[in-house]
């Protein structure tokens, strides 16, 4: 059985909601979820970590059924694009706050250590409104990571840092997860984010499920032209025809283009390529 | 040569215009009366118990109407239940009501009703007492209190508590270690505004409790009995008590958020 089961979730929020959303992950898979906005990604982290409650469908952490857990027993950890660190409290006093509810030994270390692997050793006797957003972003990473969490969600943790920095925190962050067997499921709207770290993808759009895969089945068979627009292939419109070895081949505006896929001859089809997949040869 | 904005000097002729008029009426207050007069009513035994039982009661109304405001301004804020919208009508309504009409209710509430009966066989009477200074003071002063807290946790994003709770922390934990503290200025600010509600209170309190002489008697009521004795010198003392009293209210309350 599968380490995380989400079975027909369906959540309505006013203006936002879930439509039966169904999928499974693996432990130490690495979820990218991609999708419009509004279209319903950030609920979908939510409903997991708990803080709604859905009106049908179930979700299984470790074969337990956790659809109606407090999110406090649940030992998901969520980490926000705003970063949202509690004010109040130093760098050291936001890692540790998890902490402080575990029963564990070196607890103080265990910070350091953690610090350390986010190079943010130097920063934690700070206040989080003395930090840049990289720093603010590698303090909610270590405190989210440093409680051991089974799942870990991140709602588009890079997109309100600099390119430069976003970068750099991505590299961080592949390091840091690759040396856990954390299973992560992270929302973003940077297509770069689900070829540098995730194995699996999934496509929402108003609150539905589009398509889940393997990163390179969603980039390179994407199920729509809506799918396929999104994660940045080129759209052509041509007509399908049968070759005499069964075959067919679409003819876009004279230029014939053969495909594994079959159609039925003479009917209008919808042809995705990717830009990186055109070779453009000197005769 | 500079020229002279017509809407931007017009508006703030007017804001001078009222303050100017503010600072008259506040000043009028200690200009007219005859300080050999204040000096003697000051230390009257009515002004001396006015003063007290206006402090005790404004103290006791304020920690009451703190306690229900801080989990109603909570509840409005956060949570999503049946009837919201009804609720926060009902709560605003006695900010629109004349205070005397919120009186009114009062009495006839806990002087007509079962709940009359019920409050009696548990010793609490509030019609024509103290403590019914307390519960107008209370009932007034509750929906400002109440306004304020909303809002303060509005401002504070929810997202703060999820993480909270994210890390193993329960709904009342997660209050009382991130929403309590970073709340604290709202919290002053509607202490304030109760206190100063509570303290200047008068037709709930004239209507529910009485103006009896040394007995219900609170500051509002000695300006107001004095003024209907014809007493302008004991009117104007109390006039100025209430001042200083608020403006020290306020004073300590600020002082008490800058330590914070």
């Amino acid at each position: 059985m599968s380490f995380l089961r989400i079975d027909n979730l369906h959540i309505s929020l006013g203006d936002f909601y879930l439509k039966d959303v169904s999928f499974t992950l693996e432990k130490r898979d690495y979820l990218i979820i991609i999708g419009p906005t509004g279209a319903g990604k950030t609920i979908l982290l939510e409903s997991i970590v708990g803080f709604w409650k859905p009106q049908k469908g179930s979700i299984y952490l470790e074969k337990v059924d956790i659809t109606n857990e407090l999110p406090e027993k649940r030992n998901i950890g969520i980490v926000y694009q705003d970063y949202v660190l509690l004010p109040h409290f130093t760098v050291f006093d936001n890692i540790a706050y998890g902490l402080k509810k575990k029963k564990c030994c070196q607890k103080e270390s265990k910070i350091r250590e953690m610090a350390c692997m986010l190079n943010i050793d130097h920063l934690l006797h700070r206040r989080p409104d003395t930090l840049s957003g990289g720093e603010q972003q590698r303090v909610a990473l270590a405190r989210a990571l440093v409680v051991d969490p089974k799942l870990l969600l991140m709602d588009e943790p890079f997109s309100a840092l600099d390119p430069q920095t976003g970068r750099e925190t991505r590299q961080l962050l592949k390091r840091v997860i690759s040396k856990s067997d954390i299973t992560v499921i992270h929302i973003s709207h940077d297509l770069n984010d689900a070829w540098a770290l995730a194995n699996k993808t999934a496509v929402l759009r108003e609150g539905a499920l589009l398509q889940f895969g393997k990163v390179d089945e969603i980039f390179n068979r994407p199920r729509s032209a809506f799918i396929a627009n999104f994660v940045g292939a080129t759209i052509l419109h041509g007509t399908a025809e049968k070759n005499g070895n069964g075959l067919t081949s679409v003819n876009i505006d004279g230029v014939k283009l053969a495909s594994i896929d079959s159609a039925i001859n003479g009917s209008d089809v919808t042809v995705a390529i990717r830009p990186e997949n055109i070779i453009v040869l000197k005769k | 040569m500079r020229r002279v904005d017509f809407f931007q000097t017009s508006f703030i002729a007017i804001t001078l215009f009222i303050t100017i008029l503010l600072i008259m009426a506040i000043a009028s207050l200690f200009v007219v009366p005859s300080w050999d007069d204040v000096r003697h009513n000051i230390w009257s035994e009515e002004m001396r118990f006015s003063l007290k039982l206006s402090l005790i009661t404004g103290i006791t109304s304020t920690i009451l109407v703190m306690l229900f405001a801080l989990p109603i301004g909570y509840a409005l804020s956060r949570f999503r239940f049946w009837g919201k919208g009804l609720v926060k009508t009902v709560i605003d309504m006695p900010i629109a009501f004349p205070e005397l009409v919120l009186g009114l209710c009062l009495l006839l509430l806990f002087g007509s009703t079962i709940l009359r009966d019920i409050l009696a066989s548990a010793g609490i009477n509030f019609v024509f007492t103290k403590k019914g200074i307390v519960a107008a003071q209370f009932f007034t002063a509750l929906p400002y209190a109440i306004r304020i807290m909303k809002s303060t946790f509005d401002y504070i994003n929810p997202r703060l508590e999820f993480v909270s709770r994210s890390l193993g922390y329960s709904m009342f934990e997660t209050f009382k270690n991130i929403s309590l503290p970073l709340a604290k200025n709202g919290i002053v600010a509607s202490m304030v505004i109760s206190f100063a509600r509570c303290i200047g209170t008068f037709g709930t309190v004239l209507i529910l409790a009485g103006g009896s002489y040394m007995k219900t008697e609170i500051l509002p009521i000695t300006l107001y009995l004095n003024i209907s004795y014809g007493n302008m010198g004991m009117a104007l003392t109390s006039g100025i008590v209430l001042m200083i009293v608020s403006f020290l209210a306020i004073f300590v309350f600020e002082k008490a958020e800058v330590s914070l």
